[in-house]
C-alpha cells in the first residue's frame, strides 16, 4: 500500500472516506486512495441529493466498480449542500484523483465539534495495516 | 491489496507478485485478478483493441490414452469427437446422469489413442475420477494438473506476438500444433475465452515462466498487457460464454444453458443423454442475455421480473467495458421473448433491461 497517499490535512473514517474541513462548518467528502484501489475501476456513482439531511452512518449513496459495489456513508450529521456533477459522466475520477477531482459531496455540519471524533492521517494509515 | 491465500500457486506466481497483481482465490488457486497500472477496464480494452496475455495455468490438464481412447471419451462426454480430426480441439461437457454439468472442458484429439483434456481448475479431480471409474482395461486416465502451464494470448495482434517467438500461427480456429520453442515442447491451440482471435499455449510446468517472459517482451511493441481473471470475466461475459459454477452447473443443464450445440444428440450414448433428451423437448428455463437500459450492474442471483412477476434470476452479471453498460446472463422462463423489457432487482432497486441474444459485442475478427 506504500504507493497510496493519505494527505495530512484531511480527516478519515473507518468506512474509508476522507473529509476536508472548509470554513463555516462546511466539509467536502470523498473516498480514500485505499478504498478506490480496493474497489478497482469505478463505473457508477450514486450520491445523495443536495438539500437532503443525513445522520451519521446513513447509507446515502453507492460506488460501483467492475468488481463490486460499496455504500457511501454520511460521515457526519448535517445537510448535503452540493454533489460533484462530474462523477456522473466521469466516475473514473475517483480512481485517478480521489482527493481532488474525484470528490463526492459537500455538507454543512449540524455540529462542527463532531469532526474531533474522526481519525487523522496517521491514525487512519495505522488502521489499514 | 495482495491478500495471502492458502491456495495452490501457478508456475507464474512469482511473476504476478513481482508485478504487484491483486491476487485472489479462484477454484482453489491463488490467481491474479488484475495488475496495477491498468485494472480490469484497461486490460479488457487491450485485448479488444490489441493484445493481452493471461496466466490460466490453474486450468486442469489430463490425458486419456490407450486403444480406443477416443471412443471411450465419446461415450462419456457430450460432444461428438468424431466430428473433428486429430489435430483439432473441441468444446464439450461432462454431465452426470441427471443431465447436470459436472464441468465444461476442451478436448484435444491427438489421435484415436491419445486425448488431452483441459477442464476447469475446481472440477479437474472430479472429471478425472469419473473417467477413471468408467475406463475399461487398457485405457489410462491421468491427472496432469501440475505437469503443464497454460498461457492465453488474445487479441488481434496475437499472431505477431507468437511469430516473434517463432511459434506457429494461422492454423484454423480450434486446431492445435505441437511445436518446439527453444528446445521446449509446447502445444499452440487457436482457442480462447474472449471472442478475439487468439491462442492458448501449453508449455510444460517448469518451462512456463520462460514462455511468459518471452511473450511479455514480444507484446511490448503492440502495447499488450498482462491481464487478470477480472478482465477474462468481462471479456467472456460480453461474448455470452458460460462460466461453470455460474451459468452451467450440476443444477443448470446444457439444454438450459443453450449449449446444445456441444451435445452429440445422435450419438448412441453419453453421460446424461436420457435426461437431456427429455429436457430438450420442453425446457422450463433458458439462459438469455440482458442488456441494462440505464444505470446499474446486475450481479449473480439478482431476481428478474417481467410485468411484476418473477421470471428467473441472473447467473452472471458485470459491467461491459465495451458497451459501458451493465450486462448479464440470466436463467429465464422460455416465455420471455427476445426484445422484451424486464426488471432486475439490483440491491433493492429495479433496473430495466432488454432481453437480447448474446454476444453483447460484435468482435472485429469473426471466428469461423
Amino acid at each position: 500500500m506504500s504507493d497510496l497517499d493519505y494527505p495530512d490535512d484531511l480527516r478519515y473514517t473507518t468506512d474509508h472516506e476522507w473529509i476536508r474541513v472548509g470554513a463555516d462548518g462546511m466539509v467536502r467528502i470523498g473516498i480514500t486512495a485505499f478504498a478506490q484501489d480496493a474497489l478497482g475501476d469505478v463505473v457508477y456513482v450514486s450520491l445523495p441529493a443536495a438539500g437532503e439531511t443525513v445522520a451519521v452512518g446513513d447509507a446515502c449513496g453507492e460506488v460501483e466498480s467492475t468488481k463490486s459495489v460499496s455504500d457511501v456513508y454520511a460521515p457526519l450529521e448535517g445537510e448535503v449542500t452540493a454533489v460533484n456533477p462530474a462523477l456522473d459522466a466521469t466516475p473514473e475520477l475517483i480512481n485517478s484523483d480521489p482527493y481532488g477531482e474525484g470528490w463526492m459531496f459537500e455538507m454543512k455540519l449540524a455540529d462542527s465539534s463532531a469532526l474531533e471524533a474522526l481519525m487523522d492521517s496517521e491514525t487512519y494509515q495505522a488502521s489499514l495495516t | 491489496m495482495t491478500t495471502p491465500t492458502s491456495g495452490k500457486t501457478s508456475p507464474l506466481h512469482d511473476r504476478h507478485t513481482a508485478l504487484g497483481a491483486k491476487m485472489a482465490d479462484f477454484g482453489g488457486w491463488d490467481m491474479p485478478i488484475e495488475y496495477p497500472g491498468g485494472g480490469v477496464v484497461a486490460e479488457h480494452t487491450a485485448v479488444r483493441e490489441r493484445v493481452g496475455i493471461f496466466d490460466v495455468s490453474h486450468l486442469g490438464k489430463a490425458s486419456v490414452t490407450g486403444p480406443g481412447a477416443a471412443d471411450f471419451v465419446n461415450a462419456c462426454l457430450t460432444n461428438d469427437v468424431r466430428r473433428i480430426q486429430p489435430g483439432s480441439a473441441q468444446y464439450t461437457l461432462c454431465c452426470d446422469e441427471s443431465g447436470g454439468v459436472v464441468d465444461d472442458l476442451i478436448v484435444y484429439l491427438k489421435s484415436d489413442e491419445e486425448l488431452f483434456l483441459i477442464p476447469n481448475a475446481a472440477n479437474t479431480a472430479e472429471v478425472v475420477r469419473r473417467l477413471q471409474a468408467a475406463a475399461p482395461d487398457g485405457i489410462e486416465v491421468t491427472n496432469q494438473h501440475e505437469d503443464y502451464g497454460v498461457i492465453a494470448v488474445q487479441g488481434s495482434r496475437s499472431d505477431e506476438v507468437l511469430e516473434t517467438l517463432g511459434l506457429p500461427t494461422g492454423h484454423d480456429y480450434m486446431s492445435f500444433v505441437e511445436a518446439d520453442w527453444q528446445g521446449r515442447p509446447v502445444i499452440v491451440c487457436r482457442t480462447g475465452y474472449t471472442g478475439e482471435r487468439g491462442y492458448e499455449i501449453v508449455p510444460r510446468w517448469h518451462d512456463t515462466p520462460a514462455v511468459w517472459d518471452a511473450l511479455v517482451e514480444a507484446m511490448a511493441p503492440f502495447d499488450g498487457k498482462p491481464c487478470g481473471l477480472g478482465a477474462r470475466d468481462t471479456l467472456r461475459t460480453e461474448m455470452g460464454y458460460p462460466l461453470h459454477g455460474q451459468d452451467l452447473s450440476l443444477d443448470i443443464s446444457p439444454v438450459e444453458a443453450r449449449a446444445g450445440w456441444a451435445v452429440g444428440w445422435k450419438k448412441e450414448s453419453f453421460w446424461g443423454k436420457e435426461a437431456l433428451v427429455a429436457q430438450k423437448a420442453a425446457p422450463t428455463r433458458l439462459i438469455r442475455g440482458l442488456r441494462v437500459d440505464g444505470r446499474g450492474i446486475p450481479r449473480p442471483h439478482c431476481a428478474v421480473s417481467a410485468d411484476g412477476a418473477n421470471v428467473g434470476e441472473v447467473t452472471s452479471g458485470t459491467f461491459s467495458p465495451t458497451l459501458k453498460q451493465g450486462i448479464a446472463l440470466a436463467l429465464l422462463a422460455p416465455s420471455v421473448a427476445d426484445g422484451a423489457t424486464v426488471e432486475i432487482d439490483v440491491r433493492g432497486r429495479a433496473v430495466a433491461a432488454t432481453v437480447v441474444k448474446p454476444p453483447f459485442v460484435q468482435v472485429q475478427v469473426r471466428q469461423p
